[in-house]
């Protein structure tokens, strides 16, 4: 009997030392309760967001809009109409485009995004640095007028594909369409161009796809891809406490195999490294339709951050249109650099941090959106020096499930976020 | 020597197994000890022996030569000896084979079938192919391995007109291994005296051949011959003949002849590669090439000619830098200074240290010591004391003025005539120091050229060596590979044909490995002055470069402006097109002038050509006026002028002279 019990505790005490602080953790009706009571005093403190005329930068910050498709066709034509007078009088013909620049970007600290100034670069046809640009300029109008016209989506691949021999690359294709949209100032969506999809959502959440209604409770394991046309998403439905975002579709997996979210309701996102416009978006209208929280699980690295920057403030590529794809305050909830000493992380799945690593963390730690949180600044800083980095998936080695059984509920119940 | 013992046991053991434990004291002699670690030196194999046997040679000769300030002019010679001419050399009858199991390239019956099989399937193929008309290739005749006993015999004469050698000292000057008058804190290229004997010491391991030197120093009327080997087992030389004969021609320099194995198939690009590099680092000299053989097809004959007279000046000897000395050392110059006491010994047998530095020196050693005290006289701890204040104290840099650089003018001359670049830059970097020791970096970096492959091509010279081995780990290959961003100075590290060269000299070149092979990456002193004398030449590629492009892109403009007219104009009529069709189809309104532009679309007034021409017209004004605009920018503008240097010809003073008050016109009758 006295044998039993010592095995039997021998037992729970190798049990807690594979997978530590298992005991810390309260029971689950209680970690609900806690995240019940964040969730009410969040929704009732979030107000209508700030624009750029509410701080006077209109004149000063340029911003694009939903347009239409004939006001889209239509802006298009009239300036085709200016680039024909041109040529017919013998001037060759030019653009104006908005400068997508580093330079000509500014993080606007009461909106907690990154929006572009007013710069703008003139590319004309009759000169050998911009003659290619400005032909690939041309061919991009006509062809978004077309799609106006026969009002259809079409890929980024699709547009491409229209003419391989001039646009040689996708890359230069896809920048000459943020160009458009941002000289047009429209956003990309409005030009029916959209981004094949990579995004998926699974949890507590009902929605419409283009009139056909989704439960995401119930799209398997793999959840529900997000559809590429926000527009077309409506009727958002749900019960959940929080928002899940996810860097890696490592931790989606295991995390949706789980049923997590049936223990703890929440919705759970990934876009599976570098957001797309697509999840951007939907997460955007998630947050404004739901009011939820949105708690972020990323890599304990420097583009871990950069990645939950992109969703909050947006990315310098497409800070034309960060108004409507910024998804503001979201939480870092791991795994944050204090958290590799803090669960005891083995020496073993840490990482040492490249050159290149140190020299993005530095960089990051200049930009005012990280700046602006001080709780980030000390979490950067600690990374810099220690020069570790972890992935997601270092936390396997207390046990694959250690992820969805200790480490997120015991971060839930502790609240343990900035 | 740490690696002498084990062979030693294991010889030991091998040969007298049971008496294991008795181990006899030996003593060796420097001779023996390089003669079992020939590697050491350069002689690896046949085929590295005749490589480092030419290149010691060629450097003892430029050595010499320069020495005496003498525009060198080398003569070597490699002479393929085959077996039998070999053996009738030294009076050996050839024996034909009678037991012909016994030898290792005795080729069983089974083995003969197997290649008769091989050869005749070989020979069905290839009348396959005349039968269907392929051009057939010469069939490689399947070259039997060299058996083991198939060694190649050469002789390898070098003639200089240096210095030459006084009479009496030639047998130790060759037959005595670590002995030698290069030893001196001096920039040269040999330096251990160790080159010439460690060729005799393989010449007597592989043909038991004696080594013959004649030389004559200048104004001497007579010229020294002398045939000697070696007595490997006390280092001391073997004199068969010395004699004194007529100088008719008032030659001065050195000629040497050794006999050896060698291994020319293998190593020839090599000892070529050498020659042509060494013609880079030194254009100052002549060098004849030469190699002789039974088959005249593979003879050479390459001869290096002189480019330019300026010859870097002949270095001189320095005395040590307080920061360089060991304890050693430091007991050395106290056994061999001329000076009474420990204050004239700091002064004279150091650099930079003057009267002042000298008693701040003194007065920091502490009490025992005083400026006036014998230096013979002082202790070990004594010398320990001051080794350690020379370790910790500041001093000034020591200057490069006892470096020879070759000189950017001599290394930019030497790529042009080697490597006839494109493009080619220079940089001489300032002297600077490695553990008490000056050394100078030279760098070169050419784009484009003939025979040059693409990509880099580095050539490295020591001490105005050329090296040629072991080049990964080398200082400058580690540094044009990794540290310089070719990039940015538009220049494409793949696609182009860069030559890097960089040429280093110093009082001591920190040599990594056994042989003079190459200089480790873990200098960093060395490193930074390779990277950024490199990159001062890449500076300097780059204006010319952007120069280039720009002149390119204006020749260019036009048709690469015109290229895309099409497209542009394409796209532009699209729009139009569906604009007019629902004008005219009165969907939408437009403004008046509007209106009229899709009027003419539609009544094909306006065409996809009319933009076509519009646009083509608006590009040639375009490039016309910025062509004027370069023109004008620009100017007429020249290249700097180079001096070229005409080799003088053998005339005897048979010539006019024209006059005029620029030039003098020589015309040679």
């Amino acid at each position: 009997m006295a044998e039993k019990k010592k095995r039997r505790r021998a037992d729970s005490d190798s049990n807690s030392a594979s997978q530590p602080f298992k005991n810390l953790l309260k029971s689950d009706a209680q970690i609900l309760q806690i995240l019940k009571s964040v969730t009410s005093s969040s929704s009732s403190s979030t107000s209508k967001p700030l624009t750029l005329a509410d701080l006077a930068l209109s004149s000063t910050c340029r911003e694009v809009s939903d347009l239409s498709l004939s006001s889209v066709q239509s802006t298009i034509e009239s300036l085709v109409l200016q680039l024909t007078h041109q040529i017919l009088s013998g001037q060759g013909f030019s653009f104006i485009v908005p400068s997508r620049s580093s330079s000509n970007q500014l993080y606007v600290p009461e909106l907690d995004r990154i929006v572009l100034k007013d710069k703008s670069t003139v590319r004309p046809f009759s000169h050998i640095s911009s003659v290619r640009k400005t032909t690939i300029t041309a061919k991009i109008l006509s062809l978004v007028h077309q799609l106006c016209l026969k009002n259809i989506h079409v890929t980024k691949r699709d547009l491409f594909y229209t003419d391989v021999k001039l646009f040689q690359d996708q890359v230069q294709s896809d920048a000459v369409l943020d160009d458009v949209s941002c000289m047009l100032g429209c956003t990309r969506s409005s030009l029916n161009v959209i981004a094949a999809e990579k995004g998926v959502v699974v949890g507590r959440l009902i929605f419409s796809d283009n009139g056909d209604m989704i439960d995401c409770t119930k799209m398997g394991m793999g959840g529900k891809a997000i559809p590429p046309n926000i527009d077309r998403v409506g009727d958002m439905q749900s019960d959940a406490l929080f928002i899940l975002l996810v860097e890696k579709d490592a931790a989606y997996i295991r995390l949706a195999e789980d049923r997590f979210y049936n223990r703890f309701p929440c919705i759970i996102v990934t876009a599976k490294g570098q957001p797309d416009v697509a999840t951007r978006l939907f997460l955007k209208k998630m947050k404004m339709e739901l009011k939820l929280p949105v708690l972020a699980l990323v890599d304990s690295d420097p583009y871990g951050l950069k990645i939950l920057s992109v969703y909050g403030c947006g990315s310098k590529n497409m800070s034309y249109d960060s108004a409507n794809l910024t998804t503001p305050d979201i939480k870092w909830l791991g795994i944050r650099p204090s958290d590799l000493d803090k669960y005891k992380i083995p020496e073993q799945c840490r990482l040492p941090m490249t050159e290149q690593d140190i020299k993005t963390g530095k960089d990051l730690l200049e930009e005012d959106f990280v700046k602006k949180n001080p709780g980030w600044v000390e979490e950067l800083n600690l990374m810099v020096k220690t020069k570790q980095k972890a992935e997601i998936q270092a936390l396997s080695s207390f046990g694959f499930q250690y992820l969805s059984e200790v480490y997120l509920p015991l971060k839930l119940q502790q609240q343990d976020w900035l | 020597m740490e690696s002498e013992s084990p062979t030693e046991t294991k010889k030991g053991k091998s040969k007298t197994p049971k008496k294991e434990k008795e181990s006899i004291l030996k003593q060796k002699s420097p001779a023996e000890f390089f003669a079992e670690n020939k590697n050491i030196a350069g002689f690896d194999n046949p085929g590295k022996c005749l490589y480092t046997t030419v290149r010691e040679l060629v450097e003892n000769a430029l050595d010499s030569a320069e020495a005496i300030s003498e525009l060198p002019v080398i003569e070597i010679t490699i002479e393929e000896i085959v077996k039998s001419k070999f053996n009738s050399m030294i009076g050996l009858v050839d024996r034909e084979r009678v037991d012909e199991e016994l030898y290792d390239d005795y080729e069983t019956a089974k083995a003969r079938e197997k290649r008769l099989e091989k050869e005749a399937r070989a020979q069905e193929i290839q009348a396959k192919n005349a039968a269907l008309g392929k051009k057939v290739k010469e069939h490689a005749v399947s070259k039997s391995s060299k058996g083991r006993g198939e060694a190649s015999f050469y002789r390898v004469t070098c003639r200089d007109n240096g210095r030459g050698m006084p009479h009496d000292d030639i047998p130790n000057m060759f037959g005595r291994v670590l002995s030698g008058t290069k030893y001196g804190l001096k920039q040269t290229r040999g330096k251990f005296g160790l080159g010439a004997k460690m060729a005799l010491i393989w010449s007597k391991m592989s043909t038991g051949l004696p080594i013959e030197i004649s030389s004559s120093m200048r104004g001497q009327n007579y010229l020294s011959f002398c045939r000697l080997d070696i007595d490997i087992h006390r280092n001391i030389p073997h004199i068969h003949l010395h004699e004194k004969r007529d100088n008719k021609d008032k030659w001065h320099g050195a000629e040497i002849q050794v006999v050896i194995e060698g291994n020319w198939t293998t190593y020839r690009s090599k000892i070529l590669h050498y020659m042509r590099q060494m013609a880079v680092i030194t254009p100052y000299a002549q060098f004849l090439f030469k190699f002789v053989s039974d088959a005249p097809d593979k003879n050479v004959t390459i001869k290096f000619a002189r480019r330019t007279d300026v010859m870097p000046p002949v270095p001189v000897e320095t005395k040590h830098h307080p920061s360089s000395v060991d304890i050693l050392l430091i007991k050395r110059l106290i056994a061999e200074t001329s000076k009474q006491n420990l204050m004239q010994f700091l002064q004279h047998e150091f650099v930079n240290i003057g009267k002042p530095l000298a008693e701040r020196l003194i007065g920091e050693m502490g009490p025992e010591f005083s400026p006036k005290m014998a230096v013979k006289s002082l202790t070990d701890q004594q010398i320990v004391r001051i080794h350690q204040l020379f370790r910790q104290a500041k001093f000034d840099d020591p200057s490069g003025d006892c470096l020879s650089p070759a000189g950017e003018y001599n290394l930019r001359l030497g790529i042009i005539k080697e490597l006839h670049p494109d493009m080619v830059a220079t940089y001489s970097g300032s002297a600077q120091v490695f553990e008490g020791h000056p050394f100078i970096v030279e760098a070169g970096v050419s784009v484009g050229g003939k025979d040059v492959k693409q990509g880099l091509n580095i050539f490295r010279f020591a001490n105005r060596i050329p090296l040629l081995f072991e080049q990964g780990g080398d200082v400058v290959t580690r540094t044009a590979l990794k540290r310089i961003s070719w990039n940015n100075y538009k220049i494409n590290q793949t696609q182009d044909k860069i030559g890097v060269f960089v040429s280093i000299v110093s009082t001591k070149i920190p040599f990594k490995g056994t042989g003079k092979e190459y200089i480790g990456d873990d200098i960093s002193e060395i490193a930074s002055a390779v990277k950024s004398a490199i990159q001062q030449c890449c500076i300097q590629l780059k204006s010319k470069i952007v120069k280039k492009m720009q002149a390119r892109e204006q020749q260019e403009r036009k048709r690469n402006l015109s290229k895309y007219i099409p497209d542009a104009s394409n796209a532009v009529y699209n729009v139009l097109q569906e604009m007019a069709k629902s004008h005219a189809s009165k969907k939408k309104r437009y403004e008046e002038g509007d209106a009229d532009i899709l009027q003419k679309v539609s009544d094909h007034l306006i065409t996809k050509e009319t933009l076509y021409e519009k646009l083509t017209q608006h590009v040639e004004k375009v490039d016309y006026e910025m062509a004027l605009e370069y023109a004008t920018q620009t100017g007429v503008r020249e290249e700097p002028r180079e001096d070229i240097y005409l080799q003088s010809l053998d005339g005897k003073g048979n010539f006019f002279d024209f006059h005029s008050p620029i030039f003098v016109f020589r015309l040679f009758l």
